[in-house]
């Protein structure tokens, strides 16, 4: 069974005044072990789609499935706490606690999925190792260069053990070695550990390494395609 | 533990603005701390003068006296009357009897209404420290023709130290009242109204002029503790029986207690101003911290924190912004307090 399935989903913003169709009927299926890409100029609907996977957002019509169980019609309170067990989150900016260091933005997360103390020290360290940041676990942010504070977010994202990490444009901010970087270890990641990523981008550098590319234009799917035949090919 | 850390990271992520909130508040506390504990002690000040001097914290009277304040309403009062009263309760410390009542006082060129006080010098003493209020002269001794004014008194009659008083009034049942009497000594009365008015002298002297001997007016009794005078008004109620009536200090001055019940509201008003101004400026404070972090609020939420959390989380920032306030401005009044309080010369004007 598919992790995510959409199926003819919608999003109309301000549908009383001007109507902007953000996604038109978009049926896709993502499955365990995919590495995807979704690609598309700006306003294509990206990032609409990703908030509507995560349930950030509520569709205008359609529905969202993750793991078989239909998130958008699920309460507030509920939805915060699916998105918790179920899927981890790398955003563009302001992705960490600015007063937390990197070790306690990694442990917050299973804080709040009320995990026991050792087992959360014993994780985070373990994350913040494999993402290369093992001597930096003290720092803050601040001192963090962009490349750092990513792949911080990606061990955060890691920390709850989601069903699958969206990543919303997670390089845009980075310079080339910082992004291959990132992906290397989200690479190494869905390898090693069969994490599903799912992530939006318009870098192409990131488009390359996908296996799976997903092309939006105006709200649509316009491609839907598959890159690489490596040896963990599945999509 | 981690909620209480990220409370207390955010509260420091602004160092400035979070210390001037905290100022804001400490120096409400202070103001409030000062504002409340003045009024507080000024009134108990009136109060005590006031009983000290004037109505004492419980009094003895014949029960038609409050209401026809003359001398026909005296009661006799003499060594078993005396027993009986300081036996009936532990708690009475002192008790003071006095005869009371108003008179024409002249000197060689004015003449003024006075109000004429029979004491037991010793007595009064102990209930009103009254021997150290004495400016100039001397007291008299028991049944010694001779008199101590307040100051107010001696200046507006033009008397002085040395000088005789002549005194014309009615005294007990229509009986004439008038006498000389020698100004042993000038005393200052807290009491300024009493001070232009008050003439001291011994009882048995003035139950004499006043053809009382033998009666008073009423006794002021003094418990131990302000806290007991119900308790020993019951008692007091018990010995006595229906002859007398006793009067506690609260029955005796309702205009001061008014009064003191206005200046509380007054200050109660200026305290709620304070308050609102500088609740404005906290409230400012938490709504531009939480205003510049929406963003991260909503990182909050996507990554799995429950809207009550955050809610906790802000509520917690709150709490320690102002726990902070109210104790740094208990820390600094408290001294303040203290220097006032030990400021030699507090308990005289």
């Amino acid at each position: 069974m598919a992790i995510v399935r959409t199926e003819k989903l919608s999003k109309v913003y301000n549908p009383d005044t001007v109507p902007v169709h953000a996604l038109r009927d978009v049926s896709i299926e993502i499955n365990e072990g995919e590495f995807t890409a979704v690609r598309g100029p700006s306003g294509s609907g990206k990032t609409t789609l990703l908030n509507m996977i995560g349930g950030l957002d509520k569709p205008t019509s359609g529905n969202v499935f993750i793991n078989g169980q239909e998130i958008s019609k699920m309460k507030d309170s509920k939805r915060i706490d699916f998105r918790l067990q179920n899927i981890g989150f790398v955003f563009q900016h302001y992705n960490l606690i600015p007063v937390f260091t990197a070790r306690e933005n990694v442990s917050f997360i299973m804080l709040l999925q009320k995990r026991n103390k050792k087992e959360i020290q014993q994780r985070a360290d373990e994350l913040l190792e494999q993402v290369g940041l093992g001597e930096r676990k003290d720092a803050r942010p601040v001192q963090l260069s962009g490349g750092q504070q990513q792949r911080v977010a990606v061990a955060r994202a890691l920390a709850s053990e989601p069903k699958f990490i969206l990543a919303d444009e997670p390089t845009a901010n980075l310079d080339t070695e910082s992004a291959m970087n990132l992906l290397d270890i989200m690479e190494k990641m869905n390898h090693e550990q069969n994490v599903t990523f799912v992530f939006s981008t318009h870098d192409q550098r990131v488009i390359d390494r996908a296996r799976r590319v997903i092309t939006m234009v105006d709200g649509a799917i316009h491609k839907d395609e598959i890159q690489h035949t490596d040896e963990k090919q599945d999509a | 533990m981690m909620y209480l850390k990220l409370a207390w990271r955010n509260i420091w992520r602004n160092r400035r603005r979070t210390i001037i909130t905290v100022s804001s508040v400490a120096f409400a506390v202070v103001l409030s701390l000062i504002l409340e504990s003045m009024s507080l002690g000024s009134h108990e000040h009136m109060i005590d003068v006031t009983a000290q001097f004037h109505t004492g914290y419980l009094q003895i009277q014949d029960p038609l006296f409050e209401d026809e304040p003359f001398l026909d309403n005296t009661f006799y009062y003499d060594e078993a009357l005396r027993n009986t009263i300081l036996n009936a309760d532990p708690s009475i410390d002192y008790i003071a009897p006095r005869i009371e009542t108003f008179l024409l006082a002249a000197g060689d060129l004015q003449a003024r209404g006075a109000l004429v006080m029979g004491i037991d010098l010793e007595m009064e003493h102990n209930l009103n420290r009254l021997k150290d209020r004495l400016t100039e002269g001397r007291f008299f001794e028991p049944g010694e023709e001779a008199a101590v004014l307040g100051a107010g008194l001696a200046r507006r009659l033009y008397v002085e130290v040395g000088d005789t008083l002549a005194m014309l009034g009615q005294g007990r049942f229509g009986m004439s009242a008038s006498g000389l009497f020698k100004v042993a000594g000038l005393m200052n009365h807290p009491l300024r109204e009493m001070d232009n008015q008050i003439v001291y002298l011994s009882l048995p002297t003035a139950q004499w002029l006043l053809s009382a001997e033998d009666y008073v007016t009423t006794i002021l009794v003094t418990p131990d503790e302000i806290r007991n005078t119900d308790p020993v008004s019951e008692s007091l109620r018990d010995a006595l029986g229906s002859e007398l009536r006793v009067l506690t200090w609260p029955e005796l001055m309702p205009e001061l207690l008014q009064g003191i019940e206005f200046d509380k509201i007054q200050m109660y008003i200026m305290m709620g101003i304070l308050y609102v101004v500088i609740g404005f400026g906290l409230f400012g404070t938490i709504l531009t911290m939480t205003l510049e972090r929406m963003k991260e609020f909503g990182l909050l939420l996507s990554v799995g924190m429950q809207r009550f959390q955050l809610s906790g989380v802000i509520f917690m920032e709150t709490l320690i912004i102002s726990l902070m306030g109210v104790l740094s401005g208990s820390v600094l009044g408290f001294p303040i307090l203290l220097m006032v309080l030990s400021q030699p010369g507090r308990t005289k004007w």
